[in-house]
Parts: C-alpha cells; sequence; structure tokens
C-alpha cells in the first residue's frame, strides 16, 4: 500500500558546538506533492537539507522514508533511496559538455573506468527524455543560460529514480519567464508522483507553487501545513516573528524646484525620448520589465552609459555625466543591483567598506589615510543605521543580507547627496530586512534627498514611490501618483 | 561538419595556434628559401621538441585538474642525479640503462607523491607548494646529497642509449642528422596521455575537478585521491624525462632544469590550457611546443641572431596569453 508520506521527519535535533542549528523540528512530505521549506537566512533550511542528503549526521530525531525508518543517512544511501538535491550552484561542470555533465554521476556510480561515448550518449538522452527537453548535447555547459543548466541539473536528478527532489534556492538567478518555465516543469514533476521540496524567501513564489509549506526561524519549524490554509500575512508573521505592517511612503517635504530634470533622453536604441523630472523629498519609482531601460536610463545617470541625444539638467544647469566619478562630484549616487558583487568588498571591514566612497573628504594632505578616522566613520553610521554589530572593524562578510545592504547605503550616503538612486534595493533580501531598508529610504527622503527607485517588485513600488513612471521598450508608457498607483494599474500597461 | 560544431571548434584556441604553426612553417619556409623543409633541418627541430615536449604533457595534466606545478623540473633534476650517482657508484648501467630508468622513475614516484600528499590533504594552493617543494628538492639535491656533475663518467649503456637513432637522413649539402631513438617516448607519452585524459574516467575526473571541485565531489569522484595518485604519476613521469634528457645530453647536471618550468608552462598556456583548470588537449599543447621549438631552432635558418631568442619566445607568450584571456572575456558576455 502506497504510504501517505513519502518522508517524515520527527524531533530533528542538530547542534554545532554551542548552538542549536536545529531543535525539535518536524515535517512531513507527501508523493506528488510539492513542499516549500521557507525561512529568512541563517533559520537552519540548509542545515535541514544537508541532514536528509546525509552529508550532515542528525543529533537527534526519527526519519522514516517510505514507512521504513532510517537509523543512518549517508549521501549514497540518500541516492539509493531516490532523494536528489539540486544545490543552488547546480553542481555543474561549466567545461564539459552537456552529454558529460548528465552521464558523469551514473558512470561514478556504476564504477566505469573507461568512457564509452555511446553509453554515455544513451544515458544522456534518457535523462533529457524523462523531463521531455531538447538540449544540444555536444553544447558546453558553460554556454548554456542558467534556466537552460537548471533543466540539465533537473535531468541528472531524475536519472537517479528520484523520488523526491530538493532543489535549493532555485529562481534566485532567474528572470520571470525562466521562473514561470521552471515551474511548468516543477508541475509536470510533481504530476508524474514525484515530491519536490522547494526551498524559497520569496511570498509570491511559495504561494504560486507550493501544495504544503515549513516556515522555519532560528532553528525552529513555527509552522507545518498546508498553503492554502494560510494568508500572506500570515506567512510574513511566521517567517520574521513580527507583524509586518505596509508602511506607505507619504512625501512630507517636496521641494518646489526640480532637483533633477532629463529631457528627450536617448540611448540608441534602448532608451527612447524619456523625460521627467525629479524633486527633493519624493521617492520616484521606475519600473518595468527586464529589457524596458529601466537599467540603462539609471546608468546614463550615473555617467555608465551615453545618451546619444536628450539632455539631463541637474538644479537648473544643463549637465553632461561622463563617469561614475563625475556623478559623485555632482551628488549623484547609485547603489547597484547586485550588491554583494558590485557594491561591497565583503573581505574587508564594515568601516573600510563605509568609507570608501568618502576617501577624499577624509583624507588629510598628500591622500594620507589616518585608521582613526575611518572607523569613526564606520561608527556614525553604524549608529545612524543601526547597522547589528558589534564592532565596525570586523568583515563586511559577517553581517546578514539587510545589514550588508545598509553598508552599501551608508556609502553611497556618507558622501552628502542630492540624488540616490536605487537600483532593486532589496533583491535577495529577507522580508524583515526589507522593511528596513524601506524605513530608511523614506526617512532619508523626508529629509531632503531626492531617491529614485529602480525595480519590478511591483509590491515595493507600490508602498515606496510618491510617483512612479512605466518604463516599456525603451519609452515612458504611463506615469501614475500617489493612490492612483497600484499594482494592478502597473501590471495593466508593463507588459 | 555542421555550423554549431564549426562554431565550437572556431572558438577554441588550439584552432588558432594550428593556424599560427601552419603560417609560422610558410613564412619561415619562405623566408629560409626552402632550407626549413631540408630533411636534418625536419630532424633537429624534432629532436629539440623531445625533452619540452613530454614535460608539456606532465604540466598540462596538472594545469586541467585546477593545478599549477612548478616543480617537476626540480623533481627531475634531483631524481636523474642521485639515479646516475648510484648507477655511477654501483658500477650499473655497463650494458643496460634499464636500472638509470628505473631508479629515476622511483625517485620521481616519490617526490610527486610528497607533492601529491601535501596538496591533497592540506588543500592548499598547488602553485605555493609546488614552489616550495621545488626549492626543497633543489637544496636536497645540491645541500643534502651532494649531488655533481657527472659528464665523461656517465655509464656506457646511458650514453649509448642516448646517442642510439632511429634513421639517418642526408640534406642536400651533404650533411648528415640522426633521428634520436628518444623521439618514440615522446609519441608514446603524447599518445598515453591523450587516451587517459580523452578516454578513462580517472582523466575525465581531472578535466571535473579543474571544472568544479565541489561539484567532483559531489558526483562522486574520489577527489583526494585522484590529486594523490596524478602528482605521483607526474613525478615519476618527470624522473624518466629526466634520464631521458641525461642521455641525449651524455651528461648528468643537477642544475640543468633549472628555470625549465618557466618555459613550459606559458607554453601549455598557448596551446589553450586554462590557467583556472578543466580545459587543454595533447594536440593544443603539441602545436605550441612546436611554435616555440620552430622558432627557437629557425632564427639562423632567416638571419635573426640568436640572442632575439627571449624576445620572441615572450612575445609568443603573451600573445597567447592574450588570446585565451580575451577568449575567456567573449565567453563571460
Amino acid at each position: 500500500m502506497a504510504e501517505e508520506y513519502l518522508l517524515q521527519m520527527t524531533g530533528i535535533h542538530k547542534r554545532f558546538g554551542g548552538v542549536h542549528a536545529l531543535d525539535d523540528v518536524s515535517f512531513r512530505v507527501r508523493p506528488g506533492k510539492v513542499m516549500c521549506l521557507a525561512g529568512e537566512n541563517g533559520c537552519g533550511k540548509s542545515t535541514l537539507v544537508k541532514i536528509i542528503s546525509g552529508v550532515y549526521t542528525k543529533d537527534e530525531g526519527e526519519v522514516v522514508f517510505e514507512g521504513n525508518t532510517i537509523s543512518k543517512i549517508t549521501p549514497a544511501e540518500a541516492t539509493r533511496l531516490g532523494i536528489q538535491v539540486i544545490y543552488q550552484d547546480l553542481s555543474i561542470f561549466p567545461n564539459l559538455t552537456v552529454r558529460e555533465n548528465l552521464a558523469i554521476n551514473s558512470e561514478i556510480t556504476a564504477g566505469r573506468k573507461l568512457v564509452n561515448r555511446k553509453r554515455w550518449d544513451e544515458t544522456a538522452r534518457a535523462a533529457l527524455d524523462k523531463v521531455g527537453c531538447d538540449i544540444d548535447l555536444d553544447a558546453k555547459m558553460g554556454d548554456l543560460n542558467v534556466a537552460s543548466k537548471q533543466l540539465v541539473a533537473i535531468c541528472r536528478a531524475m536519472l537517479f529514480n528520484a523520488k523526491l527532489i530538493i532543489m535549493d534556492e532555485p529562481t534566485t538567478a532567474l528572470t520571470k519567464k525562466e521562473v514561470d518555465a521552471l515551474f511548468e516543469t516543477v508541475r509536470q514533476l510533481r504530476d508524474s508522483g514525484i515530491a519536490i521540496m522547494f526551498i524559497s524567501h520569496k511570498t509570491d513564489e511559495i504561494f504560486e507553487i507550493s501544495d504544503d509549506v515549513c516556515i522555519m526561524r532560528s532553528g525552529k519549524n513555527v509552522y507545518t501545513g498546508e498553503t492554502k490554509n494560510l494568508t500572506r500575512k500570515q506567512f510574513t508573521y511566521y517567517l520574521t516573528g513580527r507583524d509586518i505592517e505596509d508602511d506607505y511612503f507619504v512625501p512630507k517635504n517636496i521641494s518646489p524646484e526640480p532637483v533633477l530634470e532629463v529631457k528627450n533622453l536617448t540611448i540608441d536604441h534602448r532608451v527612447k525620448d524619456v523625460s521627467f523630472d525629479l524633486r527633493k523629498g519624493e521617492i520616484l519609482g521606475i519600473t518595468g520589465l527586464l529589457g524596458s531601460g529601466r537599467t540603462e536610463l539609471a546608468l546614463a545617470l550615473f555617467g555608465l552609459e551615453k545618451p546619444t541625444a536628450g539632455q539631463i539638467v541637474l538644479n537648473g544647469k544643463p549637465i553632461r555625466i561622463k563617469s561614475p566619478i563625475a556623478a559623485q562630484k555632482l551628488r549623484i549616487g547609485y547603489v547597484p543591483e547586485d550588491r554583494l558583487t558590485e557594491g561591497l568588498c565583503l573581505a574587508q571591514p564594515i568601516a573600510d567598506n563605509i568609507a570608501l566612497s568618502s576617501l577624499k573628504r577624509l583624507s588629510k594632505a598628500f591622500g594620507v589615510l589616518k585608521r582613526k578616522d575611518v572607523i569613526d566613520e564606520g561608527w556614525k553610521w553604524q549608529k545612524t543605521f543601526s547597522i547589528k554589530t558589534d564592532d565596525v572593524t570586523k568583515n563586511a562578510s559577517t553581517l546578514s543580507g539587510g545589514n550588508q545592504q545598509k553598508i552599501v547605503l551608508a556609502k553611497w550616503l556618507a558622501n552628502d547627496l542630492d540624488v540616490l538612486i536605487l537600483n532593486g534595493p532589496t533583491v535577495g533580501v529577507d522580508v524583515g530586512a526589507k522593511q528596513d531598508i524601506h524605513a530608511l529610504v523614506h526617512e532619508l527622503a523626508n529629509q531632503g534627498l531626492a531617491v529614485i527607485i529602480i525595480s519590478d517588485d511591483l509590491p515595493e513600488v507600490v508602498v515606496n514611490c510618491s510617483r512612479v513612471i512605466v518604463m516599456k521598450e525603451g519609452a515612458i508608457v504611463g506615469e501614475m501618483t500617489g493612490d492612483g498607483i497600484t499594482e494592478n494599474a502597473i501590471a495593466e500597461i508593463i507588459a | 561538419m555542421n555550423k554549431a560544431a564549426m562554431k565550437r571548434m572556431t572558438r577554441r584556441t588550439e584552432f588558432y595556434m594550428f593556424l599560427v604553426l601552419i603560417i609560422l612553417i610558410a613564412v619561415i619556409g619562405i623566408v629560409s628559401k626552402g632550407s626549413l623543409f631540408e630533411s636534418t633541418q625536419i630532424v633537429t627541430i624534432l629532436r629539440a621538441m623531445v625533452v619540452d615536449g613530454m614535460f608539456a604533457m606532465c604540466c598540462l595534466v596538472v594545469m586541467v585538474s585546477g593545478g599549477f606545478d612548478m616543480s617537476f623540473p626540480a623533481i627531475a633534476a634531483l631524481a636523474y642525479s642521485l639515479a646516475t650517482t648510484i648507477c655511477l657508484n654501483q658500477g650499473w648501467c655497463q650494458t643496460s640503462p634499464i636500472a638509470g630508468f628505473a631508479l629515476s622513475i622511483v625517485f620521481g614516484a616519490i617526490l610527486g607523491m610528497f607533492n601529491g600528499w601535501i596538496i591533497s590533504n592540506f588543500k592548499l594552493n598547488t602553485m605555493l607548494v609546488t614552489l616550495g617543494t621545488q626549492t626543497f628538492f633543489t637544496g636536497v639535491s645540491m645541500g643534502l646529497l651532494q649531488l655533481r656533475e657527472i659528464t665523461s663518467t656517465l655509464p656506457v649503456a646511458l650514453k649509448k642509449f642516448g646517442l642510439s637513432s632511429l634513421f639517418e637522413v642526408t640534406n642536400s649539402a651533404g650533411l648528415k642528422s640522426t633521428m634520436t631513438t628518444m623521439f618514440i617516448f615522446l609519441v608514446i607519452l603524447c599518445a598515453v596521455t591523450s587516451f587517459v585524459l580523452n578516454k578513462t574516467m580517472f582523466g575525465r575526473a581531472l578535466y571535473a575537478i579543474g571544472g568544479n571541485e565541489v561539484s567532483a565531489e559531489r558526483a562522486g569522484y574520489n577527489v583526494k585521491k585522484t590529486k594523490f595518485i596524478l602528482y605521483t604519476v607526474v613525478g615519476a613521469v618527470s624522473g624518466f624525462i629526466g634520464m631521458i634528457r641525461v642521455c641525449m645530453a651524455s651528461q648528468s647536471i643537477p642544475k640543468a632544469m633549472v628555470n625549465k618550468e618557466f618555459t613550459i608552462i606559458p607554453a601549455v598556456i598557448l596551446g589553450g590550457a586554462s590557467i583556472f583548470g578543466g580545459e587543454g588537449s595533447v594536440f593544443g599543447t603539441v602545436t605550441a611546443i612546436g611554435i616555440i621549438t620552430l622558432v627557437n631552432n629557425s632564427m639562423l635558418l632567416v638571419g635573426i641572431d640568436s640572442y632575439w631568442k627571449d624576445f620572441f619566445n615572450g612575445l609568443i607568450i603573451l600573445i597567447g596569453v592574450t588570446v585565451s584571456a580575451l577568449q575567456a572575456m567573449r565567453k563571460k558576455h
């Protein structure tokens, strides 16, 4: 008789030294269902996955798979049982062909010593057939886009007669369209009876794809059950442990004169004849799909794209922004989309990161920098932004995602700015930290900063912006203000 | 050949290096008024490729696995110096060179094992480890063991083996040149390396580790064991190559191999091996060694003073490295 549950984990404990990483965690996975494991960074999600896949051993608790109690899981045992993990990095070999990437695991498991191209071919085709996709086997893995790489990883997992596929934050690097395609594959796998454990912290995705949900917070599971019995508000509460109220931005003092005016700005075919103005104290949202020209427009304001026509006017004077250095001199700041690779030196102290864009101001004659000034600057912003750290000389990598984002902001604000451009300010940030960042931006605007938020996260745009410009194929297709800004209104014209 | 396969081929460094080699042969052939194609000249160039070509194979497999071996010349030098000294003292290698080769291979393997043990157990940067062991091995050879040059007293069987030839050619001017027997070993080593890299799971493990070590471990490869075997085998082969060189030169000089790595490693990179690991082929490596040997041996033919040797070597390497960097950049976008 088929078991009602494929995997049951009860009372799981795991300690690392003094840290209680998993504290009495229990949940169940049903066959042919999608179960989402949700939680903020550091809540114990990855530890739990590693216990299921046999990388870590549990300290206490019971694991039942298909009705049999499993006393000890090793990675090999997990594979034999039909448990496959697709890690965030996908465990692929970018330098090898798709064929080899697909065939390699089963060849090793079978203890092969020699290469047999024909057998590899058969294995690889069988793998692709299981998911029903068509990818050139001779293509080099590294040349594929992220979505195709993910498909290959899924196909490879299917080769092992997987009954449970665990996907670790699979949507992180995907565009909306690719996410839809991935979800289609997930549903197809689910319908064929495979259980999927989907790890995520994105509310929308969880509600879209999952049947069941297990929410973890600080090593404990705080909710397990069907997704449909949960409202989004409850979900956020369980995730963060606090009520997150949408705090709509209401501008308090907008300057009468615009600080920045963009007139008929054009960049090749990517931005077409865009005009708008920006006043101090307001938060202007620029939204649009990927490729709508929103990012190019922002980069032009920061000197990283060259306008082919049009004019930028700052405080009444026409200007040309040739480089990021020129932009900074004009008191324009830009916070890039990917804070980890573009905005921060993770292996450097917090204070140094903050002081980075104001080295000129902090340095004395001949560019000599006093260590103490840098650290003082660090502490100053640590207090202003309540960055959670006991020591600003610690590396930026010791901070959580939200606090890292605060540093990136502090870095720019440490130089007095007139205009701050935020590109996707909360991409990949936890719900709790997201709210902190929003509150911070509201405060800055009310202190007289002109802020531009570039985002395709519609709820974020609605909550934070006093005015919104919608872009499509390089041109402005709509503008709305105040109460006129709703998700529906934007969604109608965006695509 | 379909379009996709054509595109893939033209993206490979090997393809361009082969074109460069063909063009060089044509240009030097014309400028030297055909004397490049004299049988004696061809034999001389092929002969000059033997030791460098074989070392390049060692260097290639290590680079494919994502590592750097700076110590193979030092391993070779210590292994052959010790082997020849023992043979001389014991009166071995009078009729057959086998004892000398066996000793050199065993010593090479032990030294390689030492590299492999450190690299696989402590997960250290391979370039730094082998830079350290390189100096250490040279120190053992010169200081601890007090190994000295052996020239005229080199055991006869080694000398004889080194002078043996496959065939003799005579050019239009009546000059003779012989093709050394050692050339066979270059061909065999290239064939074996190519087979191991492409047709065995061990070779594929090297590519996998070079591509993504964590994934290789997750896929089920025993990364630690693979690396240990790799460095041990490279050590043993280095010992063998060292002894080949002793035979060809009819002398055993402990310092003869110094700085050899600085010409071999760039040549292997020129041939398409990636400094990040996971890329490289025997074909590309042989082509690159061919280019460098050709240039070095043809300068007199085209009337360039041999003082310019380093200039051209450096230039070729710079071009090669730039090409591969540009390709890496293109792939990123």
